[in-house]
């Protein structure tokens, strides 16, 4: 008798005690790990960029959110309803960010269009520049409340989840300005980032150790997610993604320009293993997720 | 008005899933969707293991998170306390999916035949076609409920009488009898979405 995939899964799953979280985190639910660091990155970028008037750090901003919020419209089951998403600001996150991704979308490529085709140092560009920094915020906060709001899912189920979502998306806003730095765009314009990024990329290591430890101490099932984090099917995107390219490189060539000159191709190198960092603790953290189970 | 809830007497249940299949030949949901699943897990080790089933079904929560969860307002809670989707407002955002502390969601990504791709005449005429790409959860039977004295499929179906329908706002219902008398406890009450199903043990 032939079966469907789906329907062993949900056997075997039913069966667990401690059911895995598959929809946000397997099949299509990767499109959606991949928005949310697109957008995060995308829009940590635009904040950057502003200050530091790097122009083409505001358009990479403006294209990875943009890449992101179509990332978020594949992932749904029905794309052509991604309107209705706006209709329960009141309760759901995803509303919420729907409107402040919309904002930010919106607002930055009016703002990108008067500044290369248009005078843009006017009112209407700097309220615009001033929506789009909003919108940006909104973005970058807004994704961590979305994993934090699920309940049954203790290892998401926590205020650290947005702290960590907001830490990720600045240093990876850091990362991108950084690495277009080391691919030679506008080098002297990032100098004042290198600094942030070591802090960011110290403080986001500290976040993520109290993160883990008080997940250990948050019950058995945040307690196994955590172990399948640290021992188990994520171990190896955990510590080969997250920690050595997320954490630790960062860190290490961080420390290391303190003393001495970081030549442009190590620069860029860090960017992207930054990048990566990123994308692969959204990953883990989705991926170890696990429901409670029921009492039995 | 009433609260409609079940239920579940747990020292009745002998595993039979006779409420799964009621359930799935009543709804006529496709492979990978049960409304009504009954998990089951072997605890201690011999000579002294045994197996342990949890029949369930939606909550249909008084508090649903999975409502609040909803971003385009697909997921709704008529008066009599039924927490239903529609179909045909569902994005397909799964949050509601992640947001249910008791996994009673299911997404629908695609829709296969039980016996390979092409699906028979009864799976033609009783699967959700369009509901491919959206949420799907018990209903409680609501249309059965509504022609009147109705009980859903699984409860009807259950030949232990494990699971009991009635009104929990009436203190003389069989429900709240049950639960008054023998200490009915709904699952995970710290989540505080207040179930309307009840356990007994």
């Amino acid at each position: 008798m032939a079966r469907t995939e789906p329907f062993q899964i949900r056997i075997a799953d039913l069966r667990e005690r401690y059911r895995p979280q598959r929809e946000w985190a397997e099949g299509r639910g990767l499109l959606l790990i991949l928005a949310h660091f697109l957008t995060g990155s995308g829009a940590g970028a635009w904040l950057f960029a502003v200050p530091l008037g790097s122009d083409p750090g505001l358009v990479i901003g403006f294209f990875l959110a943009a890449l992101g919020a179509v990332g978020h419209l594949l992932f749904l089951g029905r794309p052509e309803r991604f309107w209705r998403m706006a209709t329960r600001m009141g309760s759901s996150w995803i509303s919420r960010g729907l409107v402040g991704l919309s904002l930010f979308l919106v607002t930055a490529f009016i703002y990108l269009v008067l500044l290369f085709v248009a005078e843009h140092k006017t009112t209407l560009g700097a309220i615009l520049l001033a929506l789009s920094v909003l919108g940006a915020l909104w973005t970058i906060i807004y994704k961590g409340f979305v994993w934090a709001s699920s309940k049954g899912i203790p290892l998401w189920n926590t205020p650290l989840v947005p702290a960590l979502y907001i830490a990720y998306a600045l240093r990876g806003g850091a990362a991108v300005l950084i690495l277009l730095a080391g691919l030679g765009t506008q080098l002297g314009a990032v100098e004042p980032l290198e600094p942030i990024k070591l802090w960011l990329a110290v403080s986001t290591a500290v976040l993520v150790l109290i993160y883990l430890e008080v997940m250990r101490g948050s019950g058995m099932t945040a307690l196994r997610s955590v172990n399948l984090l640290l021992f188990g099917k994520v171990a190896l995107p955990f510590y080969v993604g997250a920690v050595l390219f997320g954490l630790i490189v960062p860190i290490g060539i961080g420390s290391f320009a303190y003393f001495d000159h970081v030549p442009s191709g190590l620069l860029a190198l860090v960017g992207l293993l930054s990048l990566l960092g990123d994308l692969s603790i959204i990953y883990c953290i989705a991926r170890a997720g696990l429901y409670r189970p029921l009492p039995a | 008005m009433p609260r409609w809830g079940m239920v579940i007497d747990l020292a009745r249940c002998v595993g039979c899933y006779a409420c799964t299949i009621a359930c799935k030949v009543e709804n006529g949901t496709p492979p990978g969707v049960w409304y009504a699943p009954v998990y089951e897990r072997e605890v201690g080790s011999y000579p002294t293991a045994k197996r342990l089933f949890l029949p369930t079904l939606c909550f249909h929560c008084k508090n649903p998170p999975c409502m609040k969860a909803c971003p385009t307002k697909a997921i709704s809670k008529r008066e009599d306390g039924i927490v239903l989707v529609d179909s045909n407002k569902c994005c397909g955002s799964r949050a509601c999916v992640a947001a249910c502390p008791y996994g009673a969601l299911t997404f629908v990504e695609e829709i296969k035949g039980e016996f390979g791709d092409e699906l028979t005449p009864w799976e033609r005429a009783r699967y959700p076609q369009d509901g491919v790409g959206t949420v799907q959860k018990c209903t409680l039977c609501a249309h059965r409920i509504d022609q009147g004295n109705l009980e859903p499929a699984c409860v009807q179906t259950c030949p232990t009488h494990c699971r009991i329908f009635g009104d929990l706002d009436d203190p003389g219902s069989e429900v709240s009898k049950l639960i008054r008398e023998h200490n009915g406890t709904q699952a995970r009450p710290e989540a505080g979405t207040d179930p309307s199903v009840f356990y007994l043990r």
